[in-house]
């Protein structure tokens, strides 16, 4: 199974007052996926984390953190 | 918990469940199939006994006035739910009531078919089935199940796709794992003939309930 990414999304979400459900229909997906995604069962596929950037107008590694700190291994 | 956090939960339970948009059409249907056997059993019993049966027209028109007044109800209550959807959102519930409905005719069908008094277990499992039933629900099964899954691969989340990857693979091993065993156990005489369709069902459970605890955990 893939690591597990961090994520703002629910502090995203909250932000703009959506439920999980307003959410996931904003991104057409189903309402469990952007649960198992704010709860960290789940990581998006690169399609659908471009998808939230666009929706949020931030970066993907604005939303997600892999725990590097935007750093890649080698630095 | 802040404010927002509530309203954004509360907002999540006000939310009508989905189940029903698919439920009930499963339901009509199965409900339409349980009627007409019903009436086929009255008339089979009416002739049993010597009476006169109901008009061959009586049982047929039943079932289509009950799929008419439920499919009306549902209309009702469903259409506004239904327009908001996305075009995906609507596909992939027509492809599970599509499922459904397939698996309720079967199931209705097979009902209909028995002869007399059966057990729950001798219907399903190891009672004979008529040619016309086992050919037509050979069809329904294959076609349908090509029809669904063509449908449901091409409707179905990032989410609910790595779920189902993960639960076909769960149910691939539990059909390698005890398959082999079994039948080399059998070729030594120590266990009967391997049953097919206790391995199938073995898989199919394990799939399913993997599938759920990646989707709904």
């Amino acid at each position: 199974m893939d690591a597990i990414l961090d994520n703002q999304l629910k502090v995203l979400r909250a932000m703009r007052n959506w439920s999980q459900a307003e959410l996931a229909d904003r991104l057409d997906v189903s309402r469990q996926a952007v649960n198992a995604i704010e709860t960290g069962k789940y990581d998006p596929s690169l399609p659908l984390a471009f998808k939230l950037g666009r929706l949020f107008g931030l970066r993907i590694e604005e939303i997600f953190d892999d725990g590097h700190g935007g750093k890649d291994d080698g630095e | 918990m802040t404010v927002t956090e509530a309203k954004t939960m509360a907002n999540d339970a006000k939310r009508p469940g989905a189940f029903g948009l698919i439920g009930w059409p499963v339901a009509i249907v199965m409900g339409s199939a349980m009627l007409l056997g019903g009436f086929a059993g009255y008339n089979q019993a009416a002739i049993d006994n010597g009476e006169g049966p109901l008009p061959v027209w009586a049982g047929p028109l039943a079932a289509l006035a009950f799929a008419a007044f439920g499919l009306a109800f549902y209309l009702r209550r469903y259409a506004p739910m239904w327009r908001q959807w996305s075009p995906r959102k609507r596909r992939y519930w027509l492809t599970l009531a599509f499922c459904g409905a397939i698996g309720g005719v079967v199931g209705g069908w097979l009902v209909i078919d028995q002869p007399g008094e059966r057990g729950l277990t001798e219907m399903l499992a190891s009672g004979a089935l008529s040619p016309g039933f086992a050919i037509g629900a050979a069809l329904l099964w294959t076609a349908g199940l090509a029809v669904g899954m063509i449908f449901y691969h091409r409707t179905i989340d990032d989410h609910e796709e790595r779920a189902w990857l993960w639960a076909g693979v769960a149910g691939w091993y539990a059909f390698i794992f005890p398959a082999p065993v079994w039948w080399v156990l059998h070729r030594a005489a120590l266990a009967p003939p391997a049953d097919v369709m206790l391995l199938f069902c073995l898989s199919l459970i394990v799939n399913a309930v993997v599938w759920m605890w990646l989707k709904f955990r």
